[in-house]
């Protein structure tokens, strides 16, 4: 037992909760499941990153420096970039600096509103408080982004008679996309609303859940959680609105055409 | 370029991405509707018949040639001006969600009709009764529309913004021959007024053309005057 009254989880401990995966895995070959392989793969994953993330962030604490934790918020924002593109295969090339650029706007100005205003940390590159605070606004709100992207996307394609019918009447390209950015937006927010609404009721949201464990207060925990929760749906708004209103024009002429899947001629810049 | 000309176009260019490379599509057209004209436009399936009408309303990228409108070059106009002179009705008829009336107005709606007025809802009645849809409610929740309706009221809907040329993509294909013929007594009296009518033709003819072109391998050719 810890200090502060958590029970720590010792290396034999760790190496049992492998047993999990094996019953997993027996599971998948017993039913033919073909996932024992993936399954596999994952489980080392999780073990490798998540202690390399253990030994860094001991590190970073130890040795803090308001570089190395921007640094490691720039590595954060350019994966979740990446991710965000990866999971919106309707989204024209070229899309990644938009990407990065809404995935920064969130991460730094929610990150840093929560660590000086609410929190009110000490230093402003607080590493304690910072990393985990912009892990969770970069990663929950990289899920959001990442939905209204693909959907603004993939709901223009549908709607792309709707759109030619009134660009033809004179639509810019903002008032013929508007009911797809809406849509895409809706979609975005909404796992977010619906995880505000189920906390508590549900579930235990993750971070209060490990507080707890570690041996903190409830009470304490809960006024923590709420701040995250609000700090995601912001992060959310932010990055998702960002992303798509620097991204959906990228389908449009300088003319306001839209172009359809006939219309994207490969190695040809659109006039 | 002649001075009643409304629309000209010369030397037309356009490419689409075939197996063995880039196709032309349009290959040099050259092109003139003058007011009052009804000019028919045929052509095989995929000679590039509605492309030509998306390069006319410039609403077709990579398109090259010179385009006047009234004797002002393209370039002097923006596009969405242009679209609202130059007016395309697609192939399919697209509405909106919403009733009948928020299609109708849907043009007065847009940022390059703000200065303008809406019609009202007598116009708008007297619009739909002028087509054969007097018994269709300004009401009636657009998804409910059969499709001859709906591409009717698309019809009506471009024609209440008073363009200078109409570009109809086979306008009659999914109508009966009563509504045939009223869809061609409106296209008709619109050239009367001073306007001009280029409509792609598949399974009528048009009685009131004066000109008939052919679309074949990226060229027009006259069929008859």
């Amino acid at each position: 037992m810890s200090a502060d009254g958590a029970i720590v989880i010792g290396w034999w401990e760790l190496t049992l909760a492998m047993l999990f995966v094996l019953v997993t895995g027996g599971l998948s070959i017993a039913m033919s499941l073909k996932l024992e392989k993936d399954l596999a793969i994952a489980t080392v994953r999780t073990y490798l990153q998540l202690m390399a993330l253990g030994f860094v962030l001991r590190w970073v604490f130890a040795n803090q420096t308001w570089y190395i934790v921007i640094a490691l918020m720039l590595v954060m924002i350019t994966a979740a970039a990446r991710v965000v593109l990866k999971r919106a295969p309707d989204a024209p090339p070229g899309l990644f600096g938009n990407a990065a650029l809404s995935m920064a706007l969130t991460g730094f100005t929610v990150t840093f509103a929560v660590t000086a205003l609410v929190v009110r940390v000490p230093t402003w590159y607080e590493a304690r408080y910072v990393l985990p605070i912009a892990g969770m606004v970069v990663g929950n709100s990289m899920t959001g982004i990442a939905l209204a992207v693909e959907r603004v996307f993939s709901d223009m394609e549908s709607r792309r008679d709707e759109m030619l019918a009134m660009t033809a009447l004179g639509a810019t390209a903002w008032e013929a996309a508007r009911p797809s950015v809406r849509t895409a937006l809706t979609a975005g927010m909404m796992p977010t609303i619906n995880s505000m609404a189920a906390a508590g009721v549900v579930f235990i949201p993750g971070m209060m859940t490990g507080q707890i464990l570690a041996g903190a207060d409830p009470l304490e925990a809960t006024k923590y959680q709420i701040v995250v929760m609000l700090m995601i749906s912001a992060a959310t708004a932010i990055g998702a609105i960002s992303a798509v209103m620097l991204m959906y024009r990228k389908r449009f002429t300088d003319e306001g055409v839209y172009l359809e899947k006939g219309l994207r001629i490969q190695g040809r810049k659109p006039k | 370029m002649s001075e009643a000309a409304l629309l000209s176009a010369r030397d037309l260019r356009a490419e689409r991405p075939g197996d063995d490379g880039p196709v032309a599509v349009l290959a040099g057209i050259d092109l003139t509707l003058n007011a009052g004209d009804v000019v028919e436009l045929a052509g095989p399936s995929g000679a590039g018949k509605t492309t030509l009408l998306l390069a006319l309303a410039r609403l077709l990228p990579g398109v090259t040639g010179d385009l006047h409108l009234a004797g002002v070059a393209a370039r002097d106009i923006p596009a969405a001006r242009w679209r609202t002179r130059v007016a395309l009705l697609p192939q399919r008829a697209t509405l909106v969600p919403g009733t009948v009336a928020t299609n109708l107005r849907l043009p007065w709606e847009l940022q390059v009709r703000s200065q303008d007025e809406a019609p009202g809802d007598g116009a708008l009645r007297d619009a739909l009764t002028d087509v054969g849809l007097g018994g269709v409610s300004l009401d009636r929740d657009a998804s409910r529309l059969s499709v001859g309706q709906a591409s009717r009221i698309a019809l009506l809907r471009v024609l209440l913004t008073q363009p200078s040329v109409l570009l109809l993509d086979e306008p009659d294909a999914s109508l009966d021959d009563a509504s045939a013929a009223q869809v061609a007594r409106k296209t008709a009296a619109f050239a009367a007024a001073g306007g001009a009518v280029l409509r792609i033709s598949h399974v009528r003819a048009d009685a009131a053309a004066c000109v008939r072109y052919r679309l074949e391998h990226g060229l027009l050719t006259q069929v008859s005057a």
